[in-house]
């Protein structure tokens, strides 16, 4: 970790770089232990969630290039018998999830980010200092995210496992 | 939300706590961790703390500190995992009786120098690329103003809260974009810029958008808002970057133009003042105060004698600009 | 300086397509909606009449607009984990060769797909 830190001090002093790093700073929403703050979980998440349903989609283009790249449906068929078992079932479940998660929790993000609405607005400092951004009303969005992403995902499971459909 | 526990002073530490501190020797190296047993009283702050052992017990750990009192923003480091100023946090919020642990350790992000001591050269030079002051047209006008700015007290507001920044880089350690991306420009560095953009003083926006629309820029910003969260001063950059973030989209795409303000200037003439209210009798008739007014003062300093003009103000004080020159150059 | 907003801009506005098209997309599959099971939605007969159908040019979209969406993320990703002046050249050069590779593919899916023949 320690390494040499380019800036006024090059060379002076041997300084200690403090980062945490790519994979704790996206990985670990409690890297900084701040109470009530759902956005962190939020953003990890949301990157989680977005690798995966990006490696889901590349596989996804491949196998669906299947009957044409052969010229056949037998191999389609073959295949699509192939992941009719519970492992594969379960990994349609988890990318279901991700992406009722990434598509809600995108469409806050698109407000805030992109329209700049529901961020609060500036306001004079007063107790009990509580910042705009934690009273703003994308902290209501984000809890319906997570619960309309929870409802949306019990019910892909229902008809993933046969339940339902 | 460092200020949340706003009854902290009123409550009563633990009898003893102890002090774990992240330390880091420059000559060696190497980190290592350190624990101190206190006895703190009502009202003892972390930075209090850390001074009583360095009064008391060992006097080799280095911290940064001047105001003491939330002001300067120098004593930022991470207690008990969250990035606070140790001038701000009391002993019995972060400590309880049966917790009585208080882990103190230098501001991530940040590389360290010694112990809890951070260097903050890439964070300045960061807040200084956003070109922190207003841009004007009228550049000489800017560098010797002597008309007036006119702004609403509803467009003093939408920036004021930014303003209020103390540059401590709490927002900057607990960023996670910061904490893997040495070169994104930051939080605090992105608020000052939106703090300018937002500014009707500011006439040159497009400079310091230029400036944040890089790939280590606004564009980094995901929204996760820690920075908000830890701010002590709540300058709320996360709303400020989503502002500016907005405000780039807009001007890249040609739907924005910035409103911004006009000038006052201030009377060429004065009109003669109001004559005020009878004085009071002086308290001792046998001074003569006028005479003691109009007394050259002397100070010494240093062996060396200054003598002070009176205060009285002269017609030239009352003018400006070119006139208030005119005026000058006659006189002397 | 001051060019990184374009692709940010399309980041987002991809991301506003991909609420309607991969809804859509994901309703193909809700058997309340296409009275077929969830394993028969994929039967050949159903597949062929989705891709070349009307509605095949929506779902090319939606493979083109994906991928921009989450390759662009990933080069985000890997401007801040790997940051670095030739570094970033290649992450560019590789988000765009990993876009256009799998763009095609999909659409030689989309183009070549051959009638099913075999029975349902
Ligand atoms: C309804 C559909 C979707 C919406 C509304 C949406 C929205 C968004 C938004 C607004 C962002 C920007 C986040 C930020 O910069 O903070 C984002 C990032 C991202 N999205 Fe999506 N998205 C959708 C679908 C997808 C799909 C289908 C994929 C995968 C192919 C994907 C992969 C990603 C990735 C990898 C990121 C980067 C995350 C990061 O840098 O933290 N998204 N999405
Ligand atoms: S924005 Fe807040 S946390 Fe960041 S440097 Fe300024 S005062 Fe400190
Ligand atoms: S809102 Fe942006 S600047 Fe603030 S902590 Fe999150 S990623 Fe960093
Ligand atoms: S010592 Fe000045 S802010 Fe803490």
């Amino acid at each position: 970790m320690s390494k040499e830190e380019k800036g006024g001090l090059n060379g002076v002093v041997k300084t200690f770089r403090n980062l945490p790093g790519f994979w704790r700073a996206s990985l670990n929403p409690w890297l900084i232990r701040v109470r009530n703050h759902p956005e962190r979980l939020a953003f990890v998440l949301h990157r989680v969630t977005g690798a995966i349903i990006l490696f889901y989609l590349l596989l996804h283009i491949l196998v669906t290039d299947v009957p044409a790249y052969h010229h056949s449906w037998s191999s389609w068929q073959s295949l699509m018998a192939s992941f009719n078992n519970p492992a594969n079932h379960i990994g349609e479940f988890i990318v279901a999830g991700c992406v009722f998660y990434h598509g809600l929790n995108g469409i806050r993000l698109l407000l805030t980010e992109f329209f700049g609405v529901c961020i609060g607005k500036p306001e004079r400092p007063k107790p009990p200092y509580i910042p705009p951004t934690a009273k703003s009303c994308q902290r209501k969005l984000l809890y319906a995210v997570f619960i309309l992403a929870a409802i949306f995902w019990v019910l892909s499971g229902l008809i993933i496992f046969g339940v339902w459909g | 939300m460092a200020l949340s526990d706003l009854k902290a002073a009123t409550k009563v530490p633990p009898k003893e706590v102890t002090i774990r501190i992240r330390r880091y020797s420059p000559t060696t190296g190497k980190t290592w961790w350190q624990e101190y047993k206190i006895k703190p009283h009502r009202g003892m702050t972390v930075l209090d703390a850390l001074l009583e052992i360095k009064a008391k017990i060992d006097h080799t750990i280095v911290m940064r500190y001047s105001c003491r009192m939330g002001v300067c923003g120098s004593c930022g480091m991470i207690i008990n995992g969250m990035p606070r100023l140790a001038c701000q946090t009391q002993i019995a919020e972060v400590a309880t009786e049966n917790n009585p642990v208080i882990t103190l350790e230098p501001l991530y992000n940040f590389p360290v120098l010694r112990d809890l001591l951070t260097d903050f050269t890439n964070f300045f030079e960061k807040h200084r690329s956003v070109k922190p002051y207003l841009l004007r047209n009228d550049e000489a006008e800017r560098e010797e103003p002597y008309d007036q700015y006119i702004m609403s007290p509803e467009e003093y507001l939408d920036i004021y809260e930014y303003s209020l920044c103390i540059s401590c880089g709490l927002c900057y350690a607990a960023c996670p974009v910061a904490a893997a991306d040495p070169e994104y420009l930051g939080p605090q560095a992105l608020a000052y810029a939106a703090r300018y953009v937002l500014d009707v003083r500011d006439e040159k926006p497009e400079i310091r958008l230029k400036i944040v629309d890089t790939e280590h820029g606004c564009h980094r910003c995901h929204y996760a808002g820690s920075c908000s969260m830890v701010c002590p001063k709540i300058v709320d950059p996360a709303q400020a970057i989503q502002r500016l973030r907005h405000i780039l989209y807009k001007w890249k795409l040609g739907m924005w133009r910035k409103k911004t303000a006009r000038t006052a200037s201030a009377p060429k003439v004065w009109k003669p003042r109001k004559p005020l209210p009878p004085e009071v009798k002086p308290v001792r008739p046998d001074i003569d105060y006028e005479a003691i007014e109009k007394e050259p003062v002397t100070i010494e300093v240093d062996g060396i004698k200054i003598t002070l003009r009176h205060l009285i103000p002269t017609k030239a004080d009352k003018m400006f600009g070119e006139e208030r020159k005119r005026a000058e150059a006659q006189s002397s | 300086m001051g060019n990184a907003s374009r692709l940010a801009i399309w980041q987002y506005i991809t991301a506003i397509i991909l609420i309607a098209v991969l809804t859509g997309h994901l309703i193909e599959r809700f058997p309340p909606v296409t009275h077929q099971s969830y394993e028969q939605s994929l039967s050949p007969s159903t597949f062929y009449s989705r891709l070349k159908g009307a509605w095949g040019i929506g779902l090319l979209l939606l493979a083109y607009v994906a991928l921009f969406h989450g390759l662009n993320g990933i080069r985000g990703m890997l401007y801040e984990w790997l940051p670095g002046r030739r570094r970033e050249k290649v992450w560019d050069a590789l988000f765009w060769i990993l876009f256009i590779i799998f763009a095609s593919i999909a659409t030689y899916t989309v183009i070549a797909l051959p009638a099913p023949t075999l029975p349902k």
